[in-house]
């Protein structure tokens, strides 16, 4: 699966520019197949067995103890599939790009093999290499094919994950070095037992450094920006699949390596994801322009995936972990249905925009379903998984909950004043003109819609495939 | 128990098919009305017939054992949600009246939706909005009950902004979804804490029959349940339109006529209603907040009845009238829970209501189908009395609703009263009967108004427009408006078929009514069995004879002021309550409810967290960081004033550092 | 014991012509003199090799070997370094290292 986005990457290198069908075809194969192989690992991993499977591990270096070591289980596997589908309908969604086509796809190919990687990296080195190489394109990406400022937001998101990475490399390095054991395996590294004093430092610069990447309250004003700024599937992959990286991370490096340090800071986790659900919410409100909105709702719900994990639970865990798919899949609809329509009409302001179910109705319903999953409505998956954050939250830290349960409020209202404004109403007759989403190009929102409604009544398919790992990863704790 | 048998699949079958419906129409044949009016006619009626039929075969076995199949939806570690379905009489009572009404409000729709460009995206909305009231009615846990209660909240959000072209659906919609969801968190909350409680005693799951059986073996302690219940209690308060978060559902009918009878009376709002007859076991074992229950469920039937006295649009008055109905449930309720009686009468109130209410709003929708109008003083100048089949069923409603003899409201209301009046303190069933005679009242003016109409030089309509010009307040000019547009709205559909309207109304339209005319007639001889069905066994009615005569007075006296205000010749066609212009206003502006709600948000949610917190993003957060980045470069700049680009001094330098390096090299050994 | 026989002397003067080297690279102001001390300054080096090879290696032909290496760098340096310099007197119309000041902070 790490292996398809980097072969149609090198056949991309070899395309000319001019051969465009060419290049989109052979990114959309190589992205069908690692959906494929997500799909199949999705489904064909042993729930009774659990722990790791599809492992593939080489030596490297081995007098620093690095080793290629990457493998499937039940924390992973639904974000590969986030990826998978998220990567697939991101290509399908740029289908119409005329600029430096080539370009383009391969460094989204780039990006995509680093979140591959990351996803399935067991061994710290990789782990890291992997999360660089994800960051790395991104820059490009915006500053090239972006709108809105794409300068200075390539600049800040760019900046702002190094200064992230200034904290992981020494938190990394401290985890290594005091081991005594030589290796970047993170399964030996475990079995290690850090004093408290190291785990409680090298927890914090790790929370922080991840934290970047996953918009922790105060640290998420590059989102908003790096959102608005990208082209629409960057912002897919950026938000659906990148911002991911960071939770993931926090808790595949973090929690993992650090329980006790984990313990130690897990009140001020709960705290800043309370702030940044709440807060979120409240400044979404008052944004005009529609990715903005969006991209405050996404500070608001990767709150809710860091509560769950500060809640260091069964349900928290799984909540968050599924919140983390669900959010993906939502965000990815979100950016999918602007996209198409800031494309047409060029404005994203959302008192110019207006009646735009009578326009494109079919892009409408697109975006209006996500705007009901995003405010939390039953039948989709995001549901499950804040219905799961909630309760376990509840039980670790009551305030926070009750406090973040009273945000889904405004939540509803943040989403419902974007719908009615940009949507209902009387149509502008500047925009009445245009097309409606063709079947082609409705296909990947369809994909997405499909994949929230799946989870979304049948939650157990997820929660179960999550709960494989969770429970071991808790008990080693 | 079998985990999947016969009752079960069947009601699988009911729930399962209107969604199908939904998403087939959605997907496929959104462009296509009469396929889709046939998919969705067709997953209607079969559910129905389902209903019935469940009803008519599990009536003896289910009176002695509830009968409960689920299996497991969502198994995590501690949150366990079981989906399945819990019938008992109320839930197969209940089913089977909202599969009925459902359908007839689909019958009704092919006439008065006929043309409407959205016709099929209406027929998937009331699918869906059947999918989850009917799962909402039949879910046997707290859990799979609240996802439906959304999915019901989601359906009539979509159904109020149906027109979503018009500013005024749009907002009636997000306000309803908005002002809901406020009570929802409430629900949300107290499931929260229950989940924790019920932890403790190994109840995993919140099934209805357990979270009673516990409340009624007092597992829990009485903080807990009276928290639990206040908190679910929000939830009820919101889609049941009661005090103080009511204010959604008069602006609900925005949506199309049907809709408001299909939602806004007769089902959706009756959910919360519904939910408290549920786990009414669980409710009563907490004296305080049946208390309180008590006291918002009067304040708002006082309410609604004063603002119902005052308004113009009809569809406003049987809103208004709805929702001071359903505080006279909730009083039921909590009065039968106070006094030990049974939760009986509110539930018997509930069906009675939802057949005459929902008759009311048909005909209303027949009224405006034809006028092109909401506003009855319209209606009636254009001769709204000559239309002979829905004129003759709305006064039966409105008998029914002011609770005359024989119509079903009759004896619902009087045992209701009946559970009032065996409360200490009497101030309640005062309070009822007052209500009573203003329901009385504002009904009748409706009534008397369409009956008689005025001709156009008569010298009141001088004296009402003069009234509407001198303004009373910012209300007026928004109705107007509302009214304009819901013209316009109508006229969408009306210019398409513009023959129909003068020979007179559809059959697909009269129809329904007569059905629910016919059930407003039965349902008041059947409270016998009905009760014997509900509970069990049927108490010895005992006449309260003092009782009886007090709530027919009250209801007679209120038509009887209906008739010297608005009915008879010399009437002066404005209501008593013109001579108080102070309190006239206060009921117009709706208790200034609206406003309050409208300043609330202003002033807090946009003008202080969203305000600060943006402002705080941009200065202080992201401040801070572009603070950060320039004071980088700044200091780069500085160090940079050391650059002399002069080759030779960096030559220099090197070997300086160099030499430097090899000293301490050399001293160092 | 003859003066040219003995490891010292070279080393001296080695160290004379790096020295040499050094202050020309930094103290003359014309670019082709800076060049030149620069072969002054690898010369130094080369001699230092030639000798400890005499002296002091095993094997006779290693310092050769570098020697020659040298040579055949400061060849390739002394072109690029050339080249380079026609560059700076084309913009600047000039080989004086003082006017090259385009670094400037």
């Amino acid at each position: 699966m790490l292996l398809a986005p980097p072969l149609g990457l090198l056949i991309l290198l070899f395309l000319k520019e001019e051969q465009k069908f060419l290049i989109r075809a052979v990114s959309l194969v190589s992205a069908g197949i690692t959906l494929g192989l997500a799909i199949f690992t999705f489904v064909t991993y042993d729930k009774a067995l659990g722990g790791l499977q599809f492992v593939e591990k080489y030596e490297w270096v081995k007098t620093f103890g690095i080793t290629y070591f990457v493998g499937v289980e039940g924390l992973n596997a639904p974000l590969l599939l986030l990826t998978g589908i998220v990567i697939f309908t991101g290509v399908l969604t740029m289908w119409e790009l005329q600029e430096r086509v080539k370009e383009y796809f391969i460094w989204m190919l780039a990006l995509v093999t680093g979140v591959f990687g990351v996803f399935m990296s067991y061994d710290m080195f990789f782990f890291f290499l992997f999360y660089e190489i994800a960051v790395v394109p991104m820059y490009i990406l915006i500053l090239v094919w972006g709108s809105t400022r794409k300068e200075y937001a390539a600049m800040k998101l760019t900046l702002y994950l190094m200064a992230g990475s200034g904290l992981i490399i020494p938190g990394i390095l401290l985890l290594y070095s005091t081991s005594g054991l030589y290796t970047f395996n993170m399964l030996q590294l475990h079995a290690a037992h850090f004093s408290p004093w190291i785990q409680k430092v090298a927890f914090i610069m790790l929370f922080f450094g991840f934290g970047v990447l996953a918009a922790v309250w105060p640290f998420h004003t590059w989102s908003p920006v790096g959102h608005v700024a990208a082209p629409t599937a960057v912002s897919m992959l950026h938000a659906g699949v990148l911002m991911k990286l960071g939770s993931f991370a926090i808790l595949r490096v973090a929690m993992f390596l650090c329980p006790e340090g984990f313990q130690y800071w897990a009140q001020l986790m709960a705290l800043l994801a309370t702030t940044g659900i709440v807060y979120g919410v409240f400044v979404g409100l008052a944004q005009t322009d529609l990715k903005y909105v969006i991209g405050y709702s996404s500070v608001s719900h990767m709150g809710i995936v860091c509560l769950g994990l500060a809640t260091g639970t069964v349900d928290g865990l799984n909540g968050s972990v599924f919140q983390m798919f669900a959010h993906g899949i939502m965000t990815a609809l979100f950016f999918s249905s602007v996209g198409y329509i800031y494309d047409r009409t060029h404005t994203r302001d959302i008192h110019e925009l207006g009646g735009f179910s009578k326009i494109m109705p079919v892009a409408s319903a697109f975006f209006i379903t996500a705007a009901l999953c995003g405010a939390g409505v039953p039948g989709m998956a995001s549901f499950w998984a804040e219905l799961l954050v909630f309760i376990a939250t509840f039980k670790v830290f009551p305030v926070q909950a009750l406090l973040a349960i009273a945000a889904l409020v405004v939540g509803a209202l943040f989403a419902l004043r974007v719908v009615q404004n940009s949507f209902f109403n009387a149509p502008n007759p500047k925009f009445v003109h245009f097309e409606d989403v063709s079947p082609f190009l409705g296909l990947p929102r369809m994909i997405l819609i499909g994949a929230l409604f799946l989870f979304g009544f049948f939650p157990q398919f997820m929660v179960s495939m999550i709960k494989t790992s969770v429970v071991p990863f808790l008990q080693g704790m | 128990m079998g985990s999947l048998d016969c009752p079960f699949l069947v009601c699988l079958l009911i729930v399962a098919l209107p969604l199908l419906s939904f998403a087939v129409i959605m997907i496929f044949t959104v462009n296509r009305p009469k396929l889709s009016l046939a998919i969705s006619l067709t997953c209607s009626t079969i559910p129905m017939l389902l209903a019935w039929g469940l009803f008519y075969l599990l009536r003896a076995t289910t009176m002695a054992k509830p009968l409960i199949t689920q299996v497991n939806w969502l198994v995590s570690d501690t949150v366990v949600v079981p989906f399945g379905f819990l019938l008992d009489p109320v839930s197969l009572l209940m089913v089977a009246l909202v599969a009925t009404i459902s359908w007839l409000i689909q019958i009704y729709s092919i006439g008065y939706m006929g043309g409407d460009p959205g016709f099929a995206r209406y027929y998937a909305d009331l699918s869906l909005f059947a999918m989850s009231m009917l799962s909402l009615v039949i879910s046997s846990g707290m859990l799979q009950l609240f996802v439906s209660w959304e999915l019901v909240g989601l359906s009539s959000y979509l159904l109020i902004g149906f027109w979503y072209e018009k500013f005024s659906a749009s907002e009636a919609g997000k306000k309803a979804f908005v002002v809901t969801r406020f009570g929802d968190i409430g629900f949300f909350m107290g499931l929260v804490f229950l989940t924790y409680f019920m932890k403790d005693i190994n109840f995993f799951g919140l099934g209805i029959a357990d979270i009673n059986g516990v409340a009624i073996a007092s597992k829990l302690t009485g903080p807990q349940i009276t928290l639990c219940a206040l908190l679910i209690f929000c939830g009820v308060c919101g889609k049941s339109a009661q005090f103080p978060i009511h204010v959604w559902l008069p602006d609900a009918m925005e949506g199309p006529t049907p809709v408001s009878a299909l939602l806004h009376s007769a089902t959706m709002v009756a959910a919360g209603v519904y939910l408290l007859t549920r786990i009414f076991p669980f409710f009563a074992a907490s004296a305080t907040a049946m208390s309180v229950v008590l006291v918002i469920a009067t304040i708002t039937l006082l309410l609604s009845s004063t603002i119902g006295m005052v308004a113009r649009d009809i569809k406003q008055v049987w809103a208004y009238s709805t929702v001071s109905q359903l505080g006279f449930m909730a009083m039921g309720l909590a009065a039968a829970a106070l006094g030990g009686g049974t939760m009986f009468a509110g539930y018997y109130h509930l069906t009675t209501h939802a057949a005459f209410k929902a008759l009311l709003f048909l005909c209303a929708g027949v009224f405006i189908h034809h006028f092109g109008t909401n506003d009855f003083f319209v209606m009636s100048k254009d001769g709204g009395r000559k239309l002979a089949i829905p004129m003759v069923t709305v006064v039966i409603g409105a008998l029914a609703l002011s609770g005359i003899f024989p119509f079903s409201g009759f004896f619902s209301k009087e045992a209701i009263l009946g559970q009032l009046w065996h409360l200490d303190n009497k101030l309640w069933v005062a309070l009822g009967l007052f209500g009573a005679f203003l329901t009385a009242y504002y009904t009748f003016r409706v009534i008397f108004v369409l009956l008689f109409p005025r001709p156009d030089d008569h010298p009141v309509w001088g004296t009402y427009y003069v009234r509407e010009a001198g303004g009373h307040g910012h209300a007026s000019p928004g109705h107007e408006e509302a009214h304009e547009e819901e013209a316009h709205g109508a006229s969408g559909h009306t210019t398409g078929h513009g023959h129909e309207e003068h020979h007179g109304v559809p059959w697909v339209m009269s129809f329904p009514l007569l059905v629910l005319a016919g059930f407003t007639l039965v349902l008041g001889f059947l409270q016998a069995p009905l009760e014997k069905f509900l509970l069990g066994e049927s108490h010895p009615h005992e006449m309260n004879y003092l009782l009886l005569i007090l709530a027919v007075g009250a209801a007679l006296s209120g038509i009887g002021l209906a008739w010297l205000d608005w009915g008879a010749k010399n009437a002066t066609w404005q209501g008593f309550i013109k001579k108080t212009p102070a309190l006239e206003n206060f009921f117009i502006q709706k208790w200034y409810m609206d406003h309050f709600w409208r300043w609330f948000l202003n002033t807090f949610i946009y003008g202080m967290f969203s305000k600060w917190f943006t402002y705080n993003d941009r200065r202080v957060v992201d401040g801070g960081v572009d603070a950060v980045a320039f004071s980088t470069i700044g200091s780069g700049r500085l160090l940079s004033f050391i650059q002399t680009a002069f080759l030779q001094y960096n030559l220099l330098f090197m070997v300086l550092v160099l030499a430097g390096v090899g000293i301490y090299l050399l001293m160092g050994r | 014991m003859l003066l040219f026989n003995q490891l010292q002397t070279y080393l001296y003067l080695a160290l004379v012509l790096f020295a040499i080297g050094l202050y020309g690279v930094l103290a003359r102001r014309n670019l082709i003199a800076v060049l030149i001390s620069v072969e002054l300054i690898l010369n130094a080096a080369s001699i230092n090799f030639m000798a400890f090879n005499r002296f002091l290696a095993p094997h006779p032909a290693v310092g050769q070997v570098i020697t020659l290496f040298i040579m055949a760098v400061a060849a390739a340096e002394a072109a690029i370094a050339l080249s380079i310099i026609i560059a700076v007197y084309r913009k600047l119309k000039s080989v004086n290292i003082e006017q090259a000041t385009e670094l400037r902070g």
